[in-house]
């Protein structure tokens, strides 16, 4: 289907009347091109898109070289490589120099160009600038010799002018690398060309990216993944995100000979059964020619499609970046900084908005090398691309905006606007068609639908970061009385019995009482056979205990998984297995294992521990299990969970004695003498 | 401690040993160690008491004057790690006193400092930090850190005027001292044991005493002959007084019937410097009854000289503000004098350094400042 008629459209439709020179003019900026900074990484930008995409599209792993070098005082040269499919000869003109020309324009499927107007507007931009050709080198496999071309646009007609053609013998089997020179400013920081391949990295990480900046640093994102996506399936347009002026388009530019036959093969969603009704509400034939509907029978057509119940979109024309390669890419690009934490990602199911398929995807990375100042760094993604510009107008923004991030963790002045904190938050909106604020999809619009999506996805990373935060402030506080039992209450009684002339007391009692925890410590090994979970739980408390421990990982990886002891029982689609843990009496301990394959990229933080049988304040590194976990617990473990409970309830705060030391150092702040 | 018995204590002499240790010292340090062992023993999270040494807790003692520590007290438990490891500390200090009793040796605070540096995690992190575990040690054992075999370097402050003390020197021998005619320009540096057994009074004929917060003021006095035109007799304080020279104000008032007037800074600091003198410091409130002299006076420089004599001031910072508000809350300052005196300051936002009178001249001081506070105290 045909995307509504975009602004761009409408303007091209005047190009009859105008030159595309003063059309390229009169919407500098919506084209992106409207200072020298931002058309530097306008041109990067487009022309990397085309060469992944094209990679993708002839299924080989994109491999892109950026090369960007000074040519004068206020001059770049970008020329941009990639290893794919390279272009046919006679293609070649119309796809640089020729504006609104491209094969993605009509097809209803994710891709990151769409308009048609990007690489052609940067080839224009630089003619109009430094008067200088774009420089085309493009070789197909078939072909021995590359086709190397010098293209201007002509901008009373938007044609491309070939002004020198030659041949090349090229030493790559196929590929293209597109060549100009322009008007154009080289900066580093958060809306450069590095920026931009670094998010193109994250959310690519089958992609392989380098960067020669002007004065020769060569930047290398390497390839984190062999997997090349699925390819985004084309899918026909839905009736529920169609307007009058495009139906009336495909109408008069389909080859189907009736009615009845465009809206069955045409048009995606309309069974057999809708397609009566259509006809029945409409009142219009089947039979007749579909260029015959005109005008009002139009908007009869329409309504009726609207009005009749059809099979909703299909989602595989979209593609997410999956859980597994969103943590990989994050981690590629992040690792030098050392995060403490990656939340698990998390993939919201397709969801329809105006007959468009989306879906979102979150990512959120903490604390360890990650800046601490102000604000959280913020990734937008739309179809894999990344949005460097416009971060305050988008809706991914807002939707960060309006959630209360106090609540997981992060801090942020009255519960509203973006956060602070170590934390960088990866959002990724996929859809056939996304609703960009303007032509220069810098940004997207707010939407209900999408708003929802977002802050559902973010609210579940949250969760987990949450659930860390609070990991790490309870390990803390535990690493102290770690430090207490093992190197100093040790030393105490060394030195007491020294004194006193008497034996070391045995200090398991003591020990005990200080700690008053149950302490479940897994760590993760890696090793060349096999990644390995071992898991201690340590009773420091005082009495016998009776445990039983639930573990959640994610389903993919729980599949890999296995388990020593095996569980007493799993619920493999959940991702859930426990165990009833022996009797641990004061100071006793068990282990247990959970071993996942050599290559498995599973994290120790992905791997949830739950226990039932003792309150939750005598727990560490384990929560008390959900409400929502429906397991029929043994007897003894639920007579357990009753009296760590009334034991709980009976135990008083802290006696109310005043700690000397603490007492002693708030005094002495205004009151040194 | 009782501040009672240590001066009972302190008066018996034993000349083989410097400074003065009471030979039952260590005992109550071993009940201490006895105390904890029994906890671990019976499996109980070793814990102690001691009073808190906060202002909140200054209690004032009507009969000997001064303010001595209330009845608070504060815990100190093994159930977190600050507390674990003072405990901790607290063995080793009492393990290192008793090897020093056997060694018949001393050591000096800043010596103790560096030994702790071999207690691994119980090592000391400051000299502060230190000392305050001592003075929780003098007041847990009703001892004092001298009976610890633990003592000061010798701070020296100086004092200048028509005292004559005996001394007894490192050697034993005997020396007659006159703080004016023996001395150097310097004056008699006090040693960091001021008890009978190191030095005695032997006359004087000087009519008071000025205790003088700077150096530099020090030196103004003497120079202009102070002390000789006014029978005075000069102590330089050094900043807060250190125990000794407090003790030696303490004595000097006790056993020579000398009043003893506060000249400082017009600044929250140079206040508590008074109290301390006078009413005792909230550290070592433990020993108030041994180290203050309630009837020390405050001369100034006070908040209103800053205005009556037109001095050259400073605006109070952000820190001095705080530290007079401190003493608004400070029992020690509860009078209506001291707070009618801490009100002026804020209200004016001034501070000034005694020196500041320099700006009428180098006389000025002697000639007209003191002859005219002195007179208004009914010292002259």
């Amino acid at each position: 289907m045909t995307p509504p008629p975009t602004l761009a459209q409408q303007l091209a439709a005047k190009q009859r009347e105008i030159s595309v020179a003063e059309f390229f003019e009169r919407n500098r900026q919506i084209l992106g091109f409207d200072n020298p900074q931002r058309s530097l990484l306008t041109t990067v930008k487009e022309a990397v898109d085309n060469a992944v995409d094209s990679a993708e599209e002839a299924r080989v792993l994109p491999d892109v070289l950026v090369e960007i070098s000074k040519e004068g005082d206020d001059r770049l040269r970008v020329a941009v490589t990639d290893n794919g499919p390279g272009i046919l000869r006679k293609e070649i003109p119309n796809i640089f120099a020729r504006l609104l020309y491209g094969s993605r324009f009509h097809s209803n499927r994710q891709a990151r160009g769409q308009q048609g107007i990007g690489i052609s507007a940067a080839v224009l931009y630089a003619n109009l600038t430094t008067a200088r050709p774009a420089h085309i080198v493009s070789k197909v496999e078939e072909e021995e010799a590359a086709h190397v071309l010098d293209l201007v646009i002509d901008t009373q007609k938007n044609q491309p002018r070939v002004v020198a053609e030659d041949l090349l013998l090229w030493d790559r089997p196929h590929g293209t690398r597109v060549e100009v020179v322009l008007k154009a400013r080289y900066v580093r920081g958060r809306q450069s060309p590095y920026e931009y391949l670094r998010g193109t990295a994250i959310v690519n990480p089958h992609a392989r990216l380098v960067l020669v900046e002007p004065d020769g640093t060569r930047v290398t994102f390497e390839r984190a993944s062999q997997e090349l996506p699925p390819l985004a399936k084309e899918t026909l347009p839905h009736p529920y995100g169609l307007e009058l002026g495009e139906l009336g388009y495909l109408l008069k530019g389909t080859r189907r000979p009736t009615l009845g036959e465009f809206l069955s093969k045409d048009l995606a969603g309309v069974s057999s059964r809708a397609t009566r009704e259509v006809f029945e509400r409409s009142g219009i034939r089947p039979t007749r020619p579909p260029s015959s509907i005109q005008g009002e029978e139009q908007e009869r057509l329409l309504a009726a499609l609207h009005e009749v119940p059809l099979v909703a979109p299909a989602a595989d024309c979209l593609s997410p970046i999956g859980a597994t390669l969103i943590k990989r890419g994050l981690r590629n690009v992040l690792g030098d900084l050392r995060p403490e934490f990656y939340a698990p990602p998390v993939s919201r199911p397709p969801k329809v908005r105006g007959g468009f398929p989306f879906m979102v995807e979150v990512g959120l990375v903490y604390g360890g090398g990650l800046p601490p100042d102000p604000p959280i760094q913020i990734l937008r993604f739309a179809n894999r691309v990344p949005l460097l510009f416009q971060q305050g107008a988008c809706a991914i923004t807002t939707a960060i905006a309006h959630l209360d991030w106090r609540r997981y963790g992060l801090e942020q002045k009255g519960g509203a606007g973006v956060p602070s904190g170590p934390a960088v938050v990866l959002v990724h909106v996929a859809s056939t068609k996304i609703p960009f604020t303007s032509e220069a999809k810098e940004a997207i619009a707010e939407d209900a639908e999408i708003d929802k999506e977002v802050t559902l996805a973010l609210q579940a990373a949250a969760r987990h970061l949450r659930a860390h935060i609070s990991r790490m402030s309870r390990r803390e506080f535990a690493s102290d009385k770690f430090e207490i039992i093992q190197r100093i209450l040790p030393k105490l009684a060394e030195k007491t019995s020294h004194l006193v002339g008497k034996p070391a007391p045995d200090l398991t009692p003591v020990i005990t009482r200080i700690m008053d925890i149950v302490h479940v410590d897994s760590k993760l090994v890696r090793t060349d056979a096999a990644v390995r979970l071992p898991v201690e739980v340590t009773n420091y408390t005082p009495r016998a205990r009776v445990l039983e421990l639930f573990v959640e990982i994610p389903p993919d990886e729980f599949a890999a998984a296995t388990f020593d002891p095996a569980p007493e029982g799993t619920e493999p689609a959940l991702g859930r297995a426990w165990w009833t843990l022996p009797k641990l009496a004061p100071s006793g301990r068990t282990q247990l294992e959970v071993r996942f394959p050599a290559k498995s990229d599973v994290d120790a933080g992905d791997l949830d521990w739950y226990v039932v049988g003792i309150d939750e304040s005598h727990v560490l590194g384990a929560d008390p299990l959900p409400g929502d976990w429906d397991v029929r617990l043994p007897r003894t473990i639920v007579e357990a969970a009753e009296a760590a409970e009334a034991e709980s309830a009976a135990a008083g705060p802290d006696e109310g004695e005043v700690d000397y030391d603490a007492a002693e150092s708030s005094a002495s702040a205004s009151d040194e003498e | 401690m009782p501040p009672s018995r240590a001066r009972a204590r302190a008066t018996k002499s034993d000349p083989d040993d410097l400074p003065k240790v009471r030979a039952d010292a260590l005992q109550p340090t071993l009940a201490l160690a006895e105390q904890i062992y029994e906890q671990l023993d019976e499996g109980e999270i070793p814990r102690m008491r001691l009073p808190l040494r906060t202002k909140q807790n200054l209690s004032f003692q009507v009969r000997d004057g001064v303010w001595r520590l209330g009845k608070a007290m504060g815990t100190r438990s093994a159930r977190k790690l600050d507390g674990a490891l003072m405990l901790l500390r607290t063995f080793y200090l009492v393990d290192f006193i008793n090897e020093m009793s056997r060694d018949r040796k001393t050591s000096t605070l800043r010596e103790l400092y560096y030994i702790s540096e071999a207690w691994e995690d119980a090592k000391f992190h400051s000299e502060d930090e230190s000392n305050l575990l001592i003075e929780d040690l003098e007041v847990m054992c009703e001892r004092l850190r001298e009976d610890f075999r633990l003592h000061p370097e010798e701070n020296g402050a100086s004092v200048i005027g028509d005292l004559t003390i005996k001394e007894k020197n490192r050697q034993g021998v005997v020396k007659k001292i006159n703080c004016k005619d023996d001395v150097g320009d310097g004056g008699y540096s006090l040693p960091f044991n001021v008890e009978k057994e190191k030095i005695e009074f032997v006359g004087t004929n000087a009519k008071f005493v000025i205790a003088i917060e700077c150096g530099g003021m020090v030196d103004r006095l003497a120079e202009n002959n102070f002390d000789e035109e006014r029978d005075a007799i000069l102590v330089h304080l050094k900043g807060q007084p250190a125990r000794s020279t407090r003790r030696f104000l303490r004595r000097i008032t006790e056993e020579l019937k000398l009043p003893v007037v506060v000249f400082t800074d017009g600044d929250p600091w140079s206040f508590r410097i008074y109290a301390s003198v006078a009413y005792g410091a909230i550290k070592t409130a433990h020993l108030s009854s041994y180290l203050a002299t309630p009837s020390a006076e405050f001369l100034g420089v006070t908040a209103s000289d800053i205005e009556n004599y037109d001095l050259p001031s400073d605006r109070l910072s952000e820190q001095d503000v705080k530290a007079l508000q401190a003493e608004l809350t400070d029992p020690r300052f509860g009078t209506a004098e001291w707070r009618s005196e801490i009100e002026l300051m804020l209200k004016n936002g001034k501070k000034a350094e005694q020196q500041s009178l320099a700006k009428y001249g180098l006389n000025y001081v002697t000639e007209h400042y003191l002859p005219e506070k002195l007179t208004e105290m009914g010292v002259l």
